[in-house]
């Protein structure tokens, strides 16, 4: 009983920890698209303001307006500004978007990010599973021309860049054998909906993303893994399971969950970070997710559906770390124990 | 545990000598690591002396718009019939010397700030790694895309400026983690119980024990850059104000229609294969580097 | 020592099995060619007797414990000799399913206490029924199996003073050092090895642990009539538990017999020298001398002659060269030019045993008086 609670309690410290870092970051984050949004060159804030006016619009109207667009107002002080877009920020008001007229910023950024999330977890899962597996396999044979051509092919999947990938992939599947369409998310042909074609059309056109997705994150799983294995191996406990007579197989399952342990706390955060790697993704398959957003929205200068992207995506980052570590937390029972004593 | 002896000057030059032989016996012991010292090399020389092969602006070929491969032109010609080799070329320069500018500033900021923290400790240690955390923490790529819409950082080495101090969280933290595993064990204290000089143990016994870990971790840096650099060319948020590789992806794709003719590939190619090359040459002196320093994953 | 020996135990003694360790030679794979780690080691452990190892870091002592159960890692390998186990056969020649199943359940193996020789992420219970599905307990033939090996584990660790059902619940993090090293006994005689072999089993220990795990392990061997190798560089561990000394220097035994005889009187001028760097604890400091140099390592042990002249004060020109005799009397046997020249000198000097468990080689028999 006691056991639980002082677990529970040290559970609680570290979330607690974590949310006020999140806070911070959070804090900072906002701190800087503010900071941008106000000083980009042409001040659109102000330009938006005097057409307004030029148009007719009543000067209070016209300031009104364009706060709703960006969420401060045009005039004031910076302080007063800054006061003004955090406390809308604080209401989920992200102002409005200029590229979809009338839509406010935050359910711009709803609609993309589900076309963010799924091909970025069908891709990391399968990169993981067959990354982990191949990682394995790399380890028992790291002395033989298999094992190196394993690890090699891993550090050059995992040191190129991801548009690389993405646009080889490209050239393959869209241009030389021309087997998979070259962009969206599905044929104008079909209706959205439950049925077979609509699906179908989905699934081709998500395969070339996540493919790359899957391609890129191998590299690294193979050689985490590997190198997580190794180290397992080489450990005391190993060497004992075999002294006392252990099966092969429950010491490889030994070996597995020791080395994959820290692979899953890179997983949760590499789920974060690849929002903020979908953006060459998502621009070379054309691929409505929250990256394409952010460079539509530069490309527009529509700073407002901008900051907001910026903010999504670093937020998903910071929400990964915790989950990350709370992860750790829940599998790793000498994290678990940490504040009691044996 | 036997105690830490500071090696002597005459130990310290034995001991370096037998790097130099742990190293080439390494880079011996598989080919394909020499293969990678000479790519990485040549890359260097392109960058150096490329652009002094051709001439400024360099032809046209207004006959052979999206020519195919040819003896003339082996990677075929772009849009307005200049040569796609020769753009690679010269282009190099620009990608490499912003790379150059990279790793000089990721490596002098983030061994100076690691070095600090690792050293010090105490309370500037946690305020620094709280903002390296930090750094680490919020996304490069949108981050640097944010950013370009208030500061167009074209020339190559303004943009080396830009991508070196928004990049110098990894290493500083790679040295802070060294300089405290040196320190625990033993290896500063025993220097100052001998009266050396903080700025002798720094520059005479930390720095060179580091040297190799402080290189990998500039190697990698260049990488990044150059992904980087050509990543934001490619999306065309940046001004194009010079050729480099990144304008060549961006026009191949996005003008050409690489990714739906065949016309405009090798314009697309030939890029994507300098950048291939250069990461293989890179991957395999990290994989050489990384065993130099990693006796653990030695497989024998 | 002997007259504790009761006659109450001496039933289990007789089942407890002998080993018999004959010309083994372990040699490692390394760049410069294949090294001997372990050379022409000739050892009897006695039934119902714990026999010590004692040497330096890099003697080959544990090379030679992890021969026992045939586990030598790679790169080394056994390059000759054999292992005899009363009940089980050459150990040495044993392979594959057949060598597992031997560790384990024939042969207990407990590994020093710093070391975490227990799954991080699995409770002691845990791993204690992976052990029992290892050697062939399990759900469909006879959960009965299992259940009995759970209530004997539970037994052991109540024995050692732990409270059994608690630890079978833990993991390896919440023990302490002396828990975990009485959790490594338990393990490794759970399933009723009856060789154990346990390497430097109360290093990295505090001192009031170390005695208690020595008092356990003197226990334990009595009660349950075990043979028992305990490998370790403290001779005062050595003098606490041990029946039987053996002395290891470069891969080589150098000098062996009955724990009092050998510390009271050693031959040997390692044995010596090992004995006159402890400082007494009511003694001048000053009167312990360090051995000077150092132990050799594998590349610098000399491929011929004696391993020890480098360091030894009564180094003459037959050590050089050529085989080291071997000089038994009694149930003692050294291996030294010096103590055969001494021998030769005053053969009335014998000590001659009244000590059963005799550890004499045949090398040198006709020379006993």
């Amino acid at each position: 009983m006691a056991l639980h609670r002082s677990r529970a309690r040290a559970v609680a410290w570290r979330l607690a920890g974590h949310l006020a870092r999140g806070f911070v970051m959070i804090l900072v984050v906002t701190t800087i698209s503010f900071l941008i949004i106000r000083n980009v060159p042409g001040n659109p804030l102000a330009a938006r303001y005097e057409k307004l006016v030029e148009q007719g619009m009543a000067p209070d109207a016209a300031a009104r307006a364009v706060e709703v667009l960006y969420g401060f107002m045009p005039q004031g002080s910076l302080w007063d500004q800054y006061v003004g877009y955090m406390s809308g920020l604080a209401r989920f008001d992200l102002g409005e978007s200029l590229m979809v007229p009338g839509s406010p910023v935050s359910d711009v950024l709803l609609s993309a990010t589900k076309w963010t999330v799924l091909p970025v977890l069908a891709g990391t899962l399968l990169s993981f599973l067959v990354g982990v597996v191949m990682g394995v396999y790399a380890a028992i044979k790291r002395s033989g021309v298999l094992g190196d051509m394993l690890a090699i092919s891993g550090s050059l999947l995992h040191g190129v860049p991801q548009y690389v990938l993405a646009l080889l992939l490209g050239a393959i599947f869209t241009t030389l054998i021309p087997i998979l369409p070259a962009g969206g998310t599905a044929d104008i042909l079909y209706e959205p909906g439950f049925d077979a074609a609509y699906i179908g059309s989905l699934i081709e056109h998500a395969t070339l993303p996540v493919l790359t997705y899957a391609l890129a994150g191998y590299g690294g799983w193979i050689l985490a893994m590997k190198s997580s294995v190794v180290t397992v191996l080489g450990d005391d406990f190993i060497l004992a399971a075999e002294l006392r007579g252990m099966k092969r197989s429950i010491i490889f399952r030994y070996v597995a969950r020791n080395a994959i342990l820290p692979l899953f706390t890179i997983l949760a955060l590499s789920l974060g970070l690849l929002f903020g790697g979908s953006i060459f993704i998502e621009r070379i398959f054309n691929y409505p997710g929250l990256g394409l957003m952010l460079i539509d929205s530069i490309n527009n200068r529509d700073y407002a559906l901008m900051g907001g992207a910026f903010l999504l995506i670093t937020v998903a980052i910071i929400v990964a770390n915790i989950v990350a570590d709370l992860l750790y937390t829940v599998i790793d029972p000498r994290v678990r124990g940490e504040g009691e004593t044996a | 545990m036997s105690v830490t002896v500071v090696p002597a000057a005459g130990a310290s030059a034995t001991v370096r000598r037998n790097f130099w032989r742990g190293v080439w016996r390494v880079m011996r012991r598989k080919p394909s690591r020499m293969v990678g010292a000479a790519i990485v090399a040549g890359f260097a020389l392109m960058g150096i002396f490329g652009p002094l092969l051709y001439p400024d602006p360099l032809p046209r070929d207004t006959q052979a718009l999206y020519a195919p491969p040819s003896w003339r032109h082996p990677f075929g010609t772009d849009f307005e019939g200049t040569d796609v080799l020769a753009l690679v070329v010269t282009g190099a320069r620009y990608v490499l010397l912003t790379a150059a500018v990279t790793a000089v500033i990721t490596v002098v900021l983030g061994t100076a700030i690691g070095l600090f923290s690792g050293f010090k400790r105490g309370r500037w240690d946690s305020v620094l790694m709280r903002l390296t955390d930090m750094k680490l923490t919020i996304p490069g790529l949108p981050l640097l895309l944010v950013l370009s819409t208030i500061w167009k950082f074209t020339g190559a080495i303004e943009m080396g400026l830009v991508l070196g101090l928004l990049g110098w969280g990894g290493v500083a933290r790679a040295v802070r983690s060294q300089t405290l595993s040196l320190r625990e064990r033993g290896f500063i204290e025993a220097a100052r119980g001998l009266g050396l000089s903080t700025g002798h143990i720094v520059g005479r016994e930390l720095l060179p024990s580091m040297a190799p870990y402080i290189a990998m971790n500039t190697l990698i840096a260049v990488t990044g850059a150059v992904y980087a650099q050509v990543g934001l060319f490619f999306l065309g948020v940046l001004p194009f104000e010079a050729n480099n590789w990144g304008v060549m992806l961006n026009l191949a794709v996005f003008g050409g229609g690489a990714l739906t003719t065949t016309a405009a590939l090798p314009y697309l190619l030939a890029p994507l294969l300098a950048i291939l090359l250069l990461t293989l040459g890179i991957v395999l002196v990290v994989d050489a580097m990384d065993e130099i320093f990693n006796p653990r994953l030695r497989e024998e | 020592m002997a007259a504790e020996q009761s006659s109450e135990q001496s039933s289990d003694r007789s089942s407890a099995p002998g080993v018999r360790i004959r010309g083994l030679s372990v040699v490692y794979r390394t760049g410069a060619g294949e090294l001997p780690a372990v050379s022409g080691i000739d050892l009897d452990l006695p039934p119902g007797t714990i026999t010590g190892v004692v040497g330096e870091s890099g003697s080959g002592k544990s090379t030679l414990a992890l021969s026992l159960l045939n586990a030598v890692q790679p790169p080394g390998r056994i390059a000759a000799g054999s292992v005899e186990i009363d009940g089980l056969g050459d150990v040495a020649a044993l392979h594959g399913d057949g060598l597992r199943r031997a560790r384990g359940r024939h042969i207990g193996y407990v590994f020093q206490a710093a070391q975490n020789s227990l799954n991080p992420l699995k409770t002691v219970g845990g791993q204690l029924l992976d052990l029992g599905r290892s050697h062939g307990m399990g759900r469909s033939h006879g959960p009965d199996d299992l259940r009995g090996l759970v209530r004997e584990a539970r037994g052991l660790l109540d024995r050692m003073g732990l409270d059994g059902a608690r630890v079978l619940d833990s993991y390896q993090h919440e023990l302490s050092g002396g828990m975990r090293q009485r959790v490594g006994i338990m393990l490794a005689l759970v399933l009723n090895a009856r060789v154990v072999v346990l390497d430097e089993p109360t290093t990295a220990l505090d001192m009031i642990t170390q005695a208690t795990i020595l008092r356990i392990i003197r226990e334990v061997h009595e009660e349950r009539g075990l043979t028992t190798l305990v490998i370790t560089h403290d001779l005062g561990v050595v003098a606490e538990v041990a029946d039987n000394l053996a002395v290891m220097y470069g891969g080589r035994l150098v000098e062996q017999g009955p724990t009092g005889e050998v510390l009271g009187d050693p031959r040997h001028p390692y044995t010596r020298g090992l004995l006159a760097a402890i400082p007494r604890l009511a003694g001048d400091i000053g009167e312990a001398r360090a051995l000077p140099g150092r132990p050799p390592t594998l590349d610098s042990v000399p491929a011929d002659g004696c391993v020890f002249r480098e360091r030894c004060a009564l180094r003459m020109e037959v050590c050089e060269t050529g085989r080291v005799p071997v000089v038994s009397w009694g149930s003692r046997t050294a291996v030294c030019h010096a103590v055969q020249g001494a021998r030769e000198d005053v053969k009335q000097t014998v000590t001659a045993g009244t000590v059963t468990a005799g550890t004499a080689i045949a090398d040198m028999g006709e020379e006993q008086a």
